[in-house]
């Protein structure tokens, strides 16, 4: 039955308008709520594994580098030539374009209310499996970001036909701006997530991106397309965040490269593309790492670094809160609408963190570091969670709804075609059963949450040293990842509400 | 070094006892029959949401306002309602999971089926 499959998840239009409180932006929810002793035993063991390390680690070396170990998986002579192949690189940007091109295609001309490919594609494949990939695998997203794919191409185009200086102004990115206009940009994509409630029609997807596309294009022409990409591309920080916790890295190690590179930090090149892309292929290096590791590196501390990563943490949680019933209550009662919410979370968020943070800088002596700098690295410390709870609520959903990729890519318009003879493919639910999605998703959560915990004590060692102080200032961050840790499998337990 | 050991076989136990403590009986009994009353009226359905176990035998009486054909995902059942009479549908609650209940015709959604896990 395929048109049942492929329509059953898009919410009919009436019901768009009339009812508040909307389920996730796409498709329904096909976990079940977590019982309430599965609820209160994850919140026990978050609180029991939060003080773990106060206990084991009570002894570091003064001024100890913060490291850890990796494998350069270029000296591996098969993956060298897999791994740095132009071919490789070369299809997968092809690759992304043409995806790109299809969706917007798909949006504005094929069918608007049944099968069609954009929205599966945007926001099952793209926004959940591929922010997945890059969380568990490495990002990939400055190779195929099909922004900078384009730009690239017609730049080359440009210099071609005799533009010297190819289509940048090369116009100077004021030093304050920082990244605020990814943050601004990232929040306004969390509201066309989960508040806007055409989300998922085909043709408003077109527009979306055609727009952002616009913006974006327009942005690395005026400013530079890396400082653009680096500054203000909402995904492209995004993605680089999630890059951090991922197992992989690039690396180079040849301070002459680096010199006066924008987006190298300070203490090594981990994950500056840029730099990769000029080094000769002795100075590189693809490493494998423990994961989450690269959450603990030093940042630069750039105007609104912290708050993007809070913005990215509140978008998360906010996602999962649109369906309890407490939200419901608040829509009821008070003058608080959804679209406000998307700005009033993420600075209740911000409000609450900073607290937090200025309490372990009390507690750490209030030397050290300034306070923008613990800001700035503890936010990362939080990210763990954040990642744990995405894969925890979103599994499932990737699993059942991204199997209809299957039959979209036979018939991507709607238009009756069956271009790989799939089209009449059927999910299959059931793939795995409720009980393991519970134990599943309290397991994600908790091992999270220890990550977490094992970052803020790196974190508290890099940014004061003395371990004895350190220990004390960590106290309020893990209060805090306790209560973040807590509210997100208290969402989890929640009866759900469409 | 020893310390740590201690610490950590002592978090363990507390961690694994907990668990035990805390986990409920499995359901004593063992699967139901469940019937429910369901009625749609004016696209809704009431009632919306249905729990039931797993392994549960569920029979759907449903009558409508409108001749309509109902279906279950996950299931993948379809039932066809004439209104003024009450038809049922039938099934063993063998998937766990939530299930939406839509209206086959206009897509609409009208409640959710749970199953839950023993």
């Amino acid at each position: 039955m395929r048109r049942v499959a492929a329509v059953a998840p898009l919410l009919n239009l009436t019901l768009v308008y009339t009812s508040p409180a909307l389920a996730h932006g796409f498709g329904p929810t096909y976990d079940i709520p977590i019982p309430l002793w599965l609820y209160l035993y994850g919140a026990a063991a978050a609180v029991v594994l939060a003080f773990l390390p106060l206990a084991l680690f009570s002894r570091r070396e003064r001024g100890a580098a913060y490291r850890y170990p990796r494998f350069d998986l270029l000296r591996v002579r098969l993956l060298r030539t897999l791994l740095t192949s132009r071919f490789l690189t070369g299809t997968l940007r092809l690759l992304s374009v043409g995806l790109f091109v299809l969706v917007v295609v798909a949006g504005l001309v094929g069918l608007q209310t049944g099968f069609n490919i954009a929205p599966t594609f945007v926001w099952v494949i793209w926004w959940v499996g591929f922010s997945l990939f890059t969380a568990f695998v490495g990002n990939l997203w400055p190779i195929v970001n099909p922004w900078a794919v384009i730009f690239e191409w017609a730049e080359a185009l440009a210099r071609r036909l005799g533009f010297r200086d190819g289509l940048e102004l090369g116009e100077a990115y004021p030093r304050g701006f920082g990244i605020w206009p990814a943050v601004g940009l990232y929040l306004a994509f969390v509201w066309v997530e989960n508040v806007f409630s055409g989300s998922y029609v085909p043709r408003y997807i077109a527009f979306f991106v055609l727009a952002y596309s616009l913006i974006t294009l327009y942005g690395m022409a005026y400013f530079g397309k890396e400082t653009w990409l680096r500054r203000g591309e909402a995904f492209s920080v995004y993605f680089g965040l999630l890059g951090r916790f991922a197992p992989t890295e690039v690396r180079v190690e040849a301070p002459s490269v680096c010199a006066g590179c924008e987006g190298c930090e300070p203490g090594g090149c981990v994950n500056c593309y840029e730099c990769f892309r000029r080094a000769a292929p002795e100075e590189r290096e693809l490493n494998l790492r423990p994961p989450a590791v690269g959450l603990g590196l030093q940042e630069k501390a750039l105007p609104g670094g912290a708050a993007f990563v809070i913005v990215v943490l509140a978008g998360v949680t906010f996602d999962g809160l649109l369906e309890t019933p407490l939200w419901l209550e608040v829509l009821r009662l008070t003058p608080v609408t959804q679209t406000l919410g998307v700005v009033l979370l993420p600075l209740l968020f911000f409000g609450i963190y900073l607290g937090f943070v200025w309490l372990s800088r009390a507690l750490g002596g209030g030397g050290g570091e300034g306070f923008l700098r613990f800001a700035a690295a503890y936010a990362f410390s939080l990210v763990p969670i954040a990642i744990a709870y995405q894969v925890a609520h979103y599994y499932t959903y990737l699993l059942i709804q991204g199997q209809m990729i299957i039959s979209l890519v036979s018939d991507p318009f709607g238009w009756g075609w069956d271009l790989f003879g799939t089209a009449g493919f059927d999910p299959r639910y059931g793939l795995v059963g409720a009980g393991f999605v519970w134990y599943s998703q309290v397991g994600l959560i908790v091992v999270g949450h220890v990550i977490a915990v094992y970052l803020a004590h790196e974190i508290s060692l890099r940014l004061l040293r003395d371990p004895r102080r350190a220990l004390r200032s960590q106290i309020p961050m893990l209060v805090l990842m306790v209560l973040y840790t807590i509210t997100s499998l208290w969402i989890l337990a929640q009866p759900i509400v469409e | 070094m020893a310390r740590a050991v201690i610490v950590i076989l002592a978090v363990a136990l507390i961690l694994g006892g907990l668990f035990f403590a805390l986990r409920p009986d499995t359901q004593a009994g063992g699967p139901r029959d469940r019937t429910y009353d369901v009625s749609v009226e004016n696209g809704e359905m009431n009632p919306a949401e249905i729990s039931v176990d797993e392994g549960d035998r569920v029979t759907l009486r449903v009558s409508s306002d409108t001749p309509m054909e109902l279906h279950l995902h996950g299931y993948n059942l379809e039932q066809v309602v004439e209104p003024g009479e009450k038809a049922d549908l039938q099934f063993t609650a063998d998937i766990t999971g939530r299930f939406e209940i839509e209206d086959h015709e206009s897509e609409a959604e009208l409640g959710v089926l749970q199953v839950r896990p023993r």
